[in-house]
């Protein structure tokens, strides 16, 4: 299965998150906000080229910054 | 015995408004992440006893991330735990994510009461829970509320005595979103539904084509209507009330003073062509009410209305993702929109808002940007109504100088202040319909706010204006920095007078520039300095204790530098 960060899938397609390389702070901020490896998301938008993500996440809607983005790796 | 109660929850969950049911103390709410950014604390009045409650910033665990979390967790650990209850509460729309937080309250020993708040909302979307399973699977009671209509909290307060602490096992994040899992899968159940209306619109206003089409109309249409209910409540209301009423009953009041005397300048000013004129008189009676309840207060009113439709709405989070990336070239990230759209109501809150920011520089960058390029409502309010009788293109120049020095100074800071802006994490809260109510109470407080802060200090101002011009006190002053106001900005030396009042109020100040019979571009130039140079006393105040003296100074610095040359290349190089 190919792995990709969450800047570059598609929007309105499920995929699975399997790894977030952040820090720990990071990491554990968005684990108690729902995303974390495991998690199934779906991608909404994309703002631009070096803008903000937003995903669905369960019933939540979540806009990470670009750089923070580019961390969460997913597959399909 | 319960000494204290603790709401707690994570952040948009309607944790002020529970607060709001219990004590009936007013506390701002918003639909979005973040609002509450000062402790309230307030007391629950049953038959026997007095409760202290107290109102904590959101939060997602105790494992605090952020400054607001931080607060929140040091909080909880003040009293022993026999001697306090959480109320945790919850979006029941969004149980998942809610769970984690009450899960590790649970395990941490605090006796706890759920309080499931939005049913409503649950309902309409397709969500419901199963009440008594939840408290199976808790092990505390859980008391579904709707804490805007105020159903619930009746019940909620009944059970209070209920939360005592158990016993859980503790669990890392990772063991807790399994276990919660299975909790949810046993309780919730989802009514699958089609897309809806309000679910279309959530979405296209976070994609880029739909989103920025949606945010440029939207943002036109409230300058829009800022302006024609500020412009109908002046031209309907409170200027008839003024010249048809209040300005014939004061002439005939008075019509037996010696007009030169003391008091009758100091309560009626100077006349204009033996007229009162509000604009120009300078009196106790006549321009100090006049400016703030003939000229700022309809534009107070107006502001706020949109202001507040907006963020309970939930509009303002996703206005916040389209300005991410233009907002990180000035050093700060895309929820920094929050602050400065409340700093164009009045720059305390605004800066008080920043407190949302995670790191200082992000507050240093977000508080020198809104104190020099965030004009507040009265100074727009004054500058429409003094400038606009020129035209309006002199009113968008002031913007368009303002909204430059906004993003040059953005810009130069993000390069060398020291240290990194963190990136740009925000849930996004679904549309919501405000109830008119809430609206209405959000508005009334929010402008009697206004007035309880504004009118004593417009009266002392124009009082102590009033009496150095009749001592003639001013001429010390103004021969002293006459070369400066007239050699670097062309402005008459006594426009000194109205900048230094700026310092007081902004709005009187621009009041001042009234009898100095200034051209277009003296005017042009008196209100963008009045905007860029020091924010009002009040301001000046927030920005000490939330910054620090030495970043104050730092601030400061910019802010006078700032003036100077947008000062002298406005009257030197643009207009001539």
């Amino acid at each position: 299965m190919k792995k990709l960060a969450l800047t570059h899938i598609k929007a309105n397609k499920k995929y699975k998150i399997v790894d977030v390389a952040a820090d720990a702070n990071l990491k554990s901020k968005l684990m108690s906000m729902g995303v974390y490896p495991g998690k199934e998301i779906i991608k909404l938008s994309h703002i631009g080229l070096k803008g903000p993500v937003v995903i669905k996440a369960g019933r939540s809607m979540l806009a990470l910054g670009h750089s923070m983005a580019a961390k969460i790796v997913v597959e399909a | 015995m319960i000494k204290k109660v603790y709401l707690v929850g994570n952040p948009n969950v309607g944790k002020s408004v529970v607060f709001s049911r219990l004590t009936g103390v007013h506390v701002m709410s918003s639909n979005y992440p973040g609002t509450t950014v000062e402790i309230a604390r307030g007391f629950l009045l049953t038959d026997r006893e007095k409760i202290e409650v107290v109102d904590l910033p959101g939060t997602y665990s105790l494992e605090p991330t952020s400054s607001a979390e931080q607060v929140t967790v040091s909080l909880l650990s003040e009293l022993p735990k026999s001697e306090i209850a959480v109320i945790n509460i919850l979006d029941s729309t969004n149980l998942e994510r809610n769970l984690l937080l009450t899960l590790q309250l649970i395990e941490e020993g605090f006796g706890v009461i759920v309080c499931l708040n939005m049913c409503d909302e649950a309902g309409h979307r397709g969500v419901s829970i199963d009440i008594k399973k939840l408290e199976e699977q808790l092990n505390v009671p859980v008391i579904p509320t709707c804490a805007v209509t105020g159903s619930g909290i009746k019940l909620l307060i009944e059970r209070l005595k209920e939360a005592i602490p158990g016993v859980r096992q503790k669990l890392d994040h990772e063991e807790r979103w399994k276990e919660i899992g299975l909790i949810v899968e046993r309780v919730q159940r989802l009514e699958h539904r089609h897309h809806n209306l309000r679910e279309i619109l959530e979405d296209a206003s976070v994609r880029p084509v739909t989103g920025f089409l949606m945010a440029a109309g939207i943002i036109y249409a409230c300058f829009k209507i800022v302006r024609f209910v500020g412009e109908g409540i002046i031209n309907k209301i409170t200027d008839p009330v003024f010249f048809n009423f209040y300005q014939p009953l004061l002439e005939k009041l008075t019509a037996n003073w010696q007009e030169k005397g003391f008091w009758f300048h100091l309560f009626i000013g100077d006349l204009i062509n033996s007229k009162i004129d509000f604009k120009q008189s300078l009196g106790l009676l006549t321009t100090a009410p006049y400016i703030e309840f003939g000229m700022v207060l309809p534009y107070v009113v107006s502001f706020y209305f949109i202001l507040s439709l907006l963020e309970d709405i939930g509009y303002l989070p996703r206005l916040a993702i389209l300005l991410d990336n233009f907002l990180h070239r000035l050093g700060l990230h895309g929820f920094a929109i929050i602050p400065v759209l409340l700093g164009f109501g009045c720059n305390v809150p605004g800066i008080l808002s920043t407190r949302v920011l995670e790191s200082k520089r992000e507050r240093f960058i977000a508080s020198t940007l809104i104190s020099i390029g965030v004009p507040c409502v009265p100074l727009q309010a004054m500058i429409v109504g003094l400038l606009g009788a020129f035209g309006g293109f002199y009113v968008a120049g002031v913007y368009l100088v303002l909204f430059s020095l906004v993003v040059i100074i953005g810009v130069i800071l993000n390069r060398t202040v020291a240290g990194f802006s963190p990136e740009f994490l925000l849930e996004i809260p679904p549309y919501r319909y405000p109830p008119l109510f809430t609206l209405a109470k959000k508005l009334y407080f929010r402008v009697k706010g206004f007035l309880i802060e504004a009118v004593p200090v417009v009266m002392i101002g124009v009082l102590v204006i009033n009496i150095l011009l009749y001592f003639k006190l001013f001429d010390l002053v103004t021969n002293i920095f006459a070369p400066i106001i007239k050699g670097l900005f062309g402005l008459p030396k006594e426009a000194i007078v109205a900048l230094i009042i700026g310092f007081f109020r902004k709005d009187v100040a621009v009041g001042m520039l009234a009898p100095l019979a200034l051209t277009a571009k003296q005017l042009f130039i008196a209100a963008t300095l009045l905007a860029v140079s020091f924010p009002c006393v009040a301001t000046f105040v927030i920005l000490w204790k939330e910054l620090g003296f030495k970043d104050l100074v730092k601030a400061s610095l910019i802010m006078i530098s700032a003036s100077i040359v947008v000062g002298a290349i406005l009257n030197f190089a643009v207009l001539r």
